[in-house]
């Protein structure tokens, strides 16, 4: 079998199914590369365009200028972390209006209180089960469109 | 684990370093993005045949991540 790369695969889904102005655009702000990879490529299949910030400084700017959908916070990030970085966006007019979903490695409840007294929307942990964050973005922003769900989308 | 005495599993616990099972789950989510990203790469490519193999890798790793946080939450 033959994995195409990450940009000819985006570039598939844009010209087999989609106005750019119909995707819904996602800020992922991960400092992991494969997490990055991954996640992103994930996201993509099922129809969402997929911004990347490394850091939270970067991940700040970004939303700024690009006016994502949605974020989706790492909170363990260099230069400033996910918790610095949602209470710099959700206290700024042009980013407070983003939901902004945590993502840790830590499954305890402080971890979910402290995300979300940072302003963060909702939280989930890692390793991500995909379908259970999917349902979350979509409880936050609406779903894509079923067409684009994978079959068998089992956890 | 929960079939061990209590203060064996306590031992075991203070004995692993302190952010060991944080870290053990990075690696632990890229085999499970990637068995899970591989599953979907073969039922879009049609090569459905090697699909049991790779849900073999998924369940042991999601199997490994239940453990961890039934037995060893992480302080």
């Amino acid at each position: 079998m033959r994995f195409g790369t990450r940009s000819e695969t985006v570039e598939r889904l844009h010209c087999q199914r989609y106005l750019p102005d119909d995707m819904k655009k996602i800020l992922l702000v991960e400092d992991n590369e494969m997490n990055r990879d991954m996640l992103s490529r994930r996201l993509q299949k099922r129809g969402y365009e997929v911004l990347i910030a490394v850091d939270g400084q970067q991940g700040v700017e970004m939303a700024q200028s690009q006016s994502p959908d949605l974020i989706l916070m790492d909170m363990s990030l260099p230069v400033m972390d996910g918790w610095e970085a949602t209470r710099a966006l959700k206290s700024a007019t042009t980013t407070k209006h983003i939901p902004v979903i945590a993502l840790t490695a830590h499954a305890m409840s402080t971890d979910r209180d402290k995300a979300i007294e940072a302003g963060c929307n909702d939280y989930d942990t890692k390793p991500i089960e995909l379908p259970r964050l999917l349902e979350k973005m979509e409880m936050l922003i609406g779903p894509i469109g079923n067409d684009f769900r994978t079959e068998n989308e089992s956890s | 684990m929960s079939e061990l005495p209590k203060p064996i599993e306590e031992r075991i616990q203070h004995m692993l370093p302190r952010n060991l099972l944080h870290d053990l789950r990075t690696p632990l989510g890229h085999i499970l993005g990637y068995a899970e990203l591989l599953i979907e790469e073969m039922q879009a490519s049609g090569h459905e045949e090697f699909i049991p193999h790779v849900e073999k890798i998924r369940k042991a790793g999601r199997k490994l991540v239940e453990m961890m946080t039934d037995n060893f939450q992480s302080k």
